[in-house]
């Protein structure tokens, strides 16, 4: 390969540009709100190609080009909405950690706070149901008839002390 | 016997649980990609990469179906694709490739295109050449736009410029029975 | 010849494990008294057998035997020594040879400290763990065995351990994790034994507390190490991912708390029977479960073993005996179980069961956060992520009301407590934590609503965890009478402050961490949350096994020195891989982390640059946890020993005893 003057003009000139290029990218943006809304970007974007990382995490090909796209994104003043529609219609809702509300990922949220709304209606019913099983002094049916009140007294002091 | 009913229910989720975690076992766990699917192909405009003065838009698409291929010279099991697609090629299947280039820090790592071009030539002339041409999507933006993530992959584009398939992965003979062969009658 | 020995030990050992899987629970079941007195030996044998071959491979791995396949695939001639004793447990039929180590290790201990339980609950609880460990030592035996011979073709060298496992919280986080992981299966199987024998009384659960709060300790312990050392280890400044094998030892620390609470329910009020029987299940189970998603490759985690669709099927298999036969024991015989006893609405009881259904229901996010992908795509609907923004935000909801309860539950009384006696405890404490809350945001000059509430919960914690000493002692601050307090009472007492330590931690570093990334070349500074970084150069390292390079930073704040940071990159030779080792300078009230990426061509070098506020505090909360846990054992088996042997006395000879006291 001869050494041409068009070939060394396209070699010192990309190099030129190269440089100039470094300077700029940081990764740091100037403004603090834009500089938020990178940060939270790069630890919410999955690298689509890795073993579960973010985009900020990972050294992939894939994920500095997205992470890239994001800075450049955010830089020119896209919301945090728009640059996660942006990936997304690119790269599906695989590409958000955060999941979509669909029918099925619904449950994530019923789930639980149906299984803490059941709990405490079980509990309350079970407590009925013993309330119903119990004498009039507020006692179990199985405990001694002749407990006087000082017992009862008693009994409350050795819980106490006991806790 | 209501009551053991109630107590039976940890056992009937846990059922629930495996028969997933059954299926899970034989089924591959990376991501599936599917959005560019069902999609017309974006817009574009590239460059050739042996002759970056001759630029193709969307139009080369339509009137035919193609196969987009996704390679680079980096990329070793492109390197093993590529007898395979020029079988295909042999066999009427138009195929264009995408040529994605490799570098870490695009700001710092162009390599110059007279050795690319070159690079590119002598891989061709090794494997096979199946590529009507080959387009340059140097800073891998449309790729990002595709939904790439790496090479070699291979879309399905149809005469109405809609992507009907989107393989990651390289291209064989079970993946094309699988996948492509029945848009193409027979083969 | 040691590997054919460590081979014949743990066959053996699966030989004794079917013995003991038998014999004693036939025991019970008959009233043979020899064979019920067989689960003691048999359990010696279990562990005597497991160790020989445990210290067979260990030999292989030190002496360099890569006629082992499990030895040339982790280890390497150059491997210093010390990780060649740690990558006995770098790979999946290793690790899996510790994890049936730790399980007879429990085995032998409950044989040893269990004088005071009858036989026949012995030799259920040891017949149990038989049946779970004959599963174990078949699969490594057939499916997982690291004894596995490249005979006649074996390789020079080995292909070395894994450079991100050659670290110190390498050697400590298996053994500790596997130690919680695998001690649950005694309560586990003290829950079995208790529903086989159809009793269960408040004795039960002071038998199976100690076991269950010494488990919770060292997966509490584990769990810490793990994240620190993915936080040092890893570059990133990160300390959890909420990834899918974190996510597996969370969920059986979360059951493992509340079974804690709720074994102390059962034990002082013998509430809550059948819902702590579940509990032990459960606990055990989960670390079942974890170990399945870990090694059979069904989730993508960079944490996860080498997948393998044939280990998977066993395991699952191992999965549906274990958890499938255990739930529909309980579903047979739970509703047996009565729970009688009254207790008012606001009470101590209730707050023990808000409690365990918050830390039930966390456990269900975790669980579904994890799972629900792999569901998703089953169905065919496509891949989705389930990562940080969900698993934050769930928490950030269940942890006010906990957090509140773990303030008013220590005050309140069982059976009834009436709130307005509390309530210049509570209003002062609300007070106390609102300021400190105020005060700590404005220390760092922000104002972040997640921090306010975080700080908020960690000092109302403390401080109600102060008030109820103050309570216990009578409102007198002095030594004598702190001294009065129950080992346990100090237990539950650092376990809270740890808790709230751990909480204040997560909630300052998780906002008022300020990080950087930049490129800088020799000389240069740069500032960051008021601290100066200076690029001193590089030098080149060399490792035993690696070589590379080290970015040398040096910290200044207002003109004085801080500290001088190595931050490194190696190359390791054999493996091809390039590891970073970030420069940390850690004290109580922050960390100063310098992590090395690339060079660049211009002579620069890309570096990250973080300050992080209060990290340390998550690590050491959870270990302030762990020790309370220990602490609280060590009351437990005084009185144990103490009340059971006269039980045992009145057992055995029918006598009655004298002032037996009213626990």
């Amino acid at each position: 390969m001869k050494l041409s003057l068009p070939i060394v003009v396209l070699l010192i000139s990309g190099w030129i540009i190269a440089v100039a290029h470094a300077t700029e990218t940081t990764y740091q943006l100037d403004d603090p709100a834009k500089q938020k809304i990178f940060l939270e970007l790069k630890h919410e974007l999955r690298c689509p190609m890795c073993q579960n990382q973010t985009i900020g995490d990972s050294n992939a090909m894939i994920a500095l080009d997205l992470k890239r796209k994001t800075f450049e994104l955010v830089e020119s003043g896209k919301s945090k909405q728009e640059v996660i529609d942006y990936m997304k219609a690119r790269y599906g809702e695989f590409v958000h950690y955060k999941p979509p509300v669909t029918p099925i990922t619904i449950w994530l949220w019923l789930l639980p706070a149906g299984f803490i709304v059941v709990a405490f209606l079980v509990m309350f019913f079970a407590r009925r149901n013993a309330k119903s099983d119990l004498n009039e002094a507020g006692e179990s049916p199985l405990k001694s008839e002749d407990a006087s009140p000082q017992d009862l007294e008693e009994a409350d002091k050795l819980l106490d002390k006991y806790k | 016997m209501k009551k053991i009913l109630l107590f039976l229910i940890p056992l009937g989720a846990f059922i629930a649980v495996t028969g997933f975690l059954l299926k899970g076992l034989y089924s591959e766990p990376r991501y599936e990609v599917s959005v560019s699917v069902s999609k017309p192909i974006p817009d574009f405009e590239l460059p050739d990469v042996m002759d970056p003065k001759k630029l193709y838009t969307k139009e080369t698409f339509l009137g035919q179906k193609t196969l987009l291929n996704v390679w680079g010279v980096w990329c070793v099991t492109c390197a093993v694709e590529l007898p395979y697609l020029t079988e295909l090629r042999k066999q009427g299947v138009r195929i264009v490739g995408l040529y994605y280039q490799l570098n870490n820090d695009p700001d710092f790592d162009q390599k110059p295109l007279p050795q690319l071009q070159w690079e590119i030539r002598q891989m061709l002339g090794k494997h096979g050449n199946p590529y009507q041409f080959n387009m340059f999507d140097k800073d891998r933006s449309y790729g990002m736009d595709l939904g790439v993530t790496g090479a070699p992959e291979t879309f399905l584009i149809d005469e109405l410029g809609v992507v009907k398939v989107h393989h990651v992965g390289d291209l064989n003979t079970r993946v094309w029975k699988e996948k492509f062969s029945m848009y193409f009658g027979e083969s | 010849m040691i590997a054919e020995l460590g081979h014949f030990s743990l066959v053996l050992a699966l030989l004794v494990s079917m013995l003991m899987s038998i014999y004693p629970l036939w025991g019970a079941h008959t009233g043979n008294q020899m064979y019920m007195a067989m689960a003691r030996p048999l359990s010696v044998g279990l562990f005597l057998f497991t160790a020989i071959a445990f210290a067979c491979l260990t030999y292989s791995f030190v002496t360099d035997d890569f006629t082992l396949s499990y030895v040339a695939h982790n280890s390497n001639s150059l491997l210093p020594i010390q990780y060649k004793y740690t990558a006995v447990w770098g790979g999946h039929e290793g690790s899996f040879l510790l994890w049936v180590l730790m399980f007879s290790g429990w085995t032998f201990a409950v044989s040893l400290f269990s004088k005071a339980i009858p036989q026949e609950m012995v030799a259920r609880v040891l017949g149990i763990l038989g049946v779970v460990a004959v599963g174990f030592y078949l699969f490594i035996i057939i499916a997982s065995n690291p004894f596995e011979s490249l005979l006649p073709f074996y390789p020079v060298d080995g292909r070395d351990l894994n450079p991100l496992l050659q670290d110190i919280g390498m050697i400590i986080h298996p053994p500790m994790l596997y130690m919680g992981y695998v001690g649950f299966s005694v309560a586990f199987a003290f829950a079995l034994a208790a529903l086989l024998s159809g009793q269960l009384d408040s004795v039960w659960a002071r038998w199976a507390r100690p076991w269950t709060q010494a488990a919770w300790a060292f997966l509490s312990i584990g769990i810490a190490l793990g994240s620190w050392w993915a936080y040092y280890e890893l570059g990133w400044g990160g300390w959890w991912f909420w990834d899918p094998v974190e996510n597996a030892s969370f969920m059986p620390w979360l059951i493992g708390t509340a079974l804690l609470h709720s074994l102390a329910v059962t034990e002082k009020r013998k509430l809550f029977k059948s819902w702590t029987i579940l509990l032990a299940i459960a606990a055990f189970s989960l670390s079942l479960l974890g170990t399945f998603l870990v090694r059979s490759g069904i989730l993508i985690s960079v944490h996860s073993f080498a997948s393998d669709p044939e280990r998977g099927l066993f395991i699952l298999a191992l999965l549906v005996t274990v958890i499938g036969g255990s739930l529909l024991l309980y579903g047979l015989r739970a509703s047996q179980l009565k729970s009688v006893g009254r207790y008012g609405l606001v009470s101590r009881e209730v707050m023990l069961f808000g409690n365990n259904v918050l830390l039930s229901a966390a456990t269900l996010v975790v669980l579904l956060g994890t799972l629900l992908p792999l569901v998703h795509k089953e169905l065919g609907m496509g891949s989705i992520s389930i990562g940080e923004p969900f698993f934050n935000q769930m928490f950030t909801v269940l942890i006010v009301p906990f957090a509140f309860l773990m303030g008013v539950g220590p005050l309140s009384r069982w059976k009834k407590q009436n709130l307005v006696d509390l309530r210049n405890q509570l209003v002062m404490a609300f007070i106390i934590a609102i300021l400190g809350a105020l005060a700590i945001n404005y220390s760092y000059d922000s104002l972040a609503t997640i921090t306010l509430l975080g700080s908020f919960l960690s000092i109302w914690i403390a401080v109600s965890t102060i008030f109820e000493i103050l309570q216990r002692t009578g409102n007198q601050f002095s030594l004598s009478s702190l001294g009065k307090l129950s080992r346990s009472h100090w237990g539950m007492v650092l376990g809270h402050l740890g808790f709230a330590i751990s909480i204040m931690g997560i909630a300052v570093t998780s906002h008022f961490t300020t990080e950087m990334e930049v490129r800088m070349s020799e000389g240069e500074t740069v500032a960051l949350s008021g601290y100066n970084f200076t690029f001193k150069g590089i030098v080149s390292i060399e490792g035993q096994n690696y070589s590379g390079h080290a970015g040398i930073v040096d910290i200044h704040k207002d003109g004085d020195f801080v500290s001088s940071l190595r931050a490194e990159k190696r190359f390791y030779s054999v493996q091809r891989s390039t590891m970073t080792e970030a420069g940390i300078d850690s004290n109580l009230s922050r960390d100063l982390f310098v992590a090395l990426g690339e060079q660049l061509k211009d002579g620069s070098w890309a570096l990250r640059l973080y300050v992080k506020p209060l990290v340390t505090w998550i690590w050491i909360g959870a270990f302030i946890m762990a020790f309370g846990a220990f602490l609280s054992m060590a009351d437990k088996r005084y009185r144990l020993s103490k009340f059971a042997t006269r039980k045992k006395a009145v057992l055995d000879n029918n006598a009655v005893p004298q002032g037996v006291p009213q626990q």
